[in-house]
């Protein structure tokens, strides 16, 4: 007899899926139950723009077929995921969180990352909310609504993939998909008390999702465990010939390294710039750099200079994308990316290429660190959720806006393009996260720190109190 | 009859002065650069933009700043 679905509402995806494959659930009725979850749910959160329930449904009554036939079912059967809607798929336009791509016709094929997940048997029920074309860390949109964090309503989310992280977060699927430029996996991962992976830059395929800074953009997944993330991770990985940065490589599966832990890892914590200066953040590394028996600093170089050399790589490359849109429709972006694009647009060549050579001379000099160590421990957000629509926040004594110094301390790592698991503190009433950093193509060595922590019971993904 | 007493303008104090021609540059970049890259901009949008420019003014000071070799070869794209 096969267990009621509501069951798997806050199970695993290893969970789900093992029982789907061994026929003690089907794959239909965990679909129906996390339809009806959105339906009851998303109203109050506001995560999703579209609801795939048609193709859903289909999905998984292939996979019970394929089941009932006695066909071995793929590693995620039955999982239901979403994705943050700059990723394609088919049959629904490609809003990236605007109103101008409404216009644009349906997509015809999905995303490599989502054929990847459904290969692996997991089944795509939505599309989820963002922050206009990405280039947001508040999880505040002007044309969907703001996206409200499932741990406390009045609170933002965080962004861009403010959609992802709060459907993880509130229970509606256990699997998200996110892209991360300046910090927005690992931002909204933080403020929901979820994990996040932003892998290497170039290890996973960003083919047929619409880009916001081509040099700087990554996609993965954000989950409620550190299990559930390496297997989405590994079904999504391998070369990818449609993302021409998409690197050459064979996949290097992580879910059967995670058990390995600390051992044996040289682990620091980030000094300088990286120096948690709230209370909730020096509470959140204190105990992780703890647990993993982290008892050295080290100094990231000239980390302020690399989060203005990103901010400034950022806003000319978004602008280029977008420079057509701003000459034929700028009335219909959110004033607030508008503005900013349109200032991006006029910031002179010369001051991008040195910001270029910049990040030439500071990867060389990051990646040294790494020789004496395996894993970095930084802060992710300065703070816990903000209130929506919270102009301000006091950051170092100083009052400081929100909006662009959420990614204080995430803007430097992936300006470099290194792999980051976001780990979930569960402080209360707030969650917050903290940033295990690994060298280039070592996604597992930040798995295995995060498992540990979660074994430990530093690291959770603390379930809404209602 | 009295002689009139001449209003004599004040004199801007070199802090109000350098943040004026700030000002005027700013300007003078937005007008230039949206009728060179063809983009409208509404006068409403005018303050917005120009904070938002001399914020990537003052972040590209600070890289520009940074002592580095003139063969630095820039990173368009990182690779490990």
């Amino acid at each position: 007899m096969l267990e009621a679905a509501n069951d798997f509402a806050w199970a695993t995806i290893a969970d789900i899926a093992t029982a789907v494959a061994a026929g003690r659930a089907s794959a239909l009725k965990i679909v129906e139950a996390a339809l009806a979850r959105i339906r009851a749910r998303d109203p109050l959160i506001n995560a999703f723009t579209a609801v795939t329930e048609q193709r859903a449904l289909h999905r998984a009554r292939a996979l019970d077929e394929a089941r009932e036939r006695g066909q071995r079912l793929p590693a995620l059967a039955g999982v239901p995921f979403a994705a943050k809607n700059l990723f394609d798929v088919v049959n629904l336009p490609t809003l990236a969180g605007s109103k101008i791509n409404r216009d644009a016709p349906p997509a015809t094929r999905d995303a490599t990352m989502i054929e990847r997940l459904e290969a692996a048997g997991a089944i795509l029920i939505g599309a989820l909310n963002m922050g206009e074309y990405a280039y947001d860390f508040t999880g505040e949109n002007a044309h969907d609504g703001a996206v409200h964090n499932p741990h406390d309503r009045a609170r933002m989310p965080g962004g861009s993939s403010s959609g992802s992280a709060a459907a993880v977060a509130g229970g509606l699927v256990p699997l998200a998909l996110g892209s991360d430029t300046n910090g927005s996996i690992r931002a909204p991962a933080s403020l929901c008390g979820v994990f996040g992976l932003k892998p290497t830059y170039g290890r996973l395929s960003r083919a047929r999702t619409f880009p916001f800074s081509a040099s700087l953009d990554h996609v993965g997944p954000l989950a409620r465990s550190t299990r559930d993330l390496a297997l989405a991770y590994d079904a999504m990985q391998g070369h990818d010939p449609d993302d021409p940065v998409c690197a050459e490589r064979a996949a290097e599966p992580a879910a059967v390294l995670i058990k390995r832990g600390a051992e044996g890892l040289r682990i620091a914590v980030a000094g300088g710039y990286f120096k948690p200066k709230t209370a909730e953040t020096v509470y959140a590394v204190d105990s992780v750099a703890a647990a993993l028996g982290a008892n050295r600093d080290v100094i990231i170089p000239q980390a302020e200079r690399a989060r203005s050399a990103a901010y400034i790589i950022t806003a000319s490359e978004a602008a280029s994308l977008h420079l057509d849109r701003l000459r034929a429709r700028a009335h219909d972006f959110d004033p607030a990316v508008r503005d900013r694009l349109i200032a991006g647009a006029m910031v002179p060549a010369s001051l991008v290429v040195k910001a270029q050579k910049f990040r030439r001379w500071y990867q060389r000099e990051v990646l040294k660190l790494f020789a004496e160590v395996d894993a970095i421990v930084a802060p992710t957000t300065p703070c816990t959720a903000p209130l929506i629509g919270q102009q301000t926040f006091i950051f170092d004594g100083v009052e400081l806006p929100v909006r662009p110094h959420l990614g204080v301390y995430t803007q430097p790592i992936s300006f470099i393009g290194l792999p980051v698991v976001v780990v979930p503190v569960p402080l209360a009433p707030l969650p917050i996260g903290v940033q295990i950093i690994a060298a280039p193509w070592r996604e597992e060595v930040a798995l295995r720190l995060a498992y540990a922590l979660e074994a430990k019971g530093v690291a959770a993904a603390p379930r809404p109190s209602e | 009859m009295p002689r009139k007493a001449k209003t004599v303008p004040k004199a801007k104090s070199p802090a109000r002065r350098a943040r004026v021609q700030t000002v005027d540059a700013t300007d003078a970049l937005i007008a230039a650069s949206a009728q060179a890259l063809r983009l409208p901009i509404d006068p409403a949008w005018h303050p917005a933009v120009r904070t938002n420019i001399n914020l990537l003014l003052k972040h590209a000071a600070l890289v520009e700043e940074s002592p580095l070799p003139e063969e630095t070869e820039p990173a368009p794209v990182f690779s490990a």
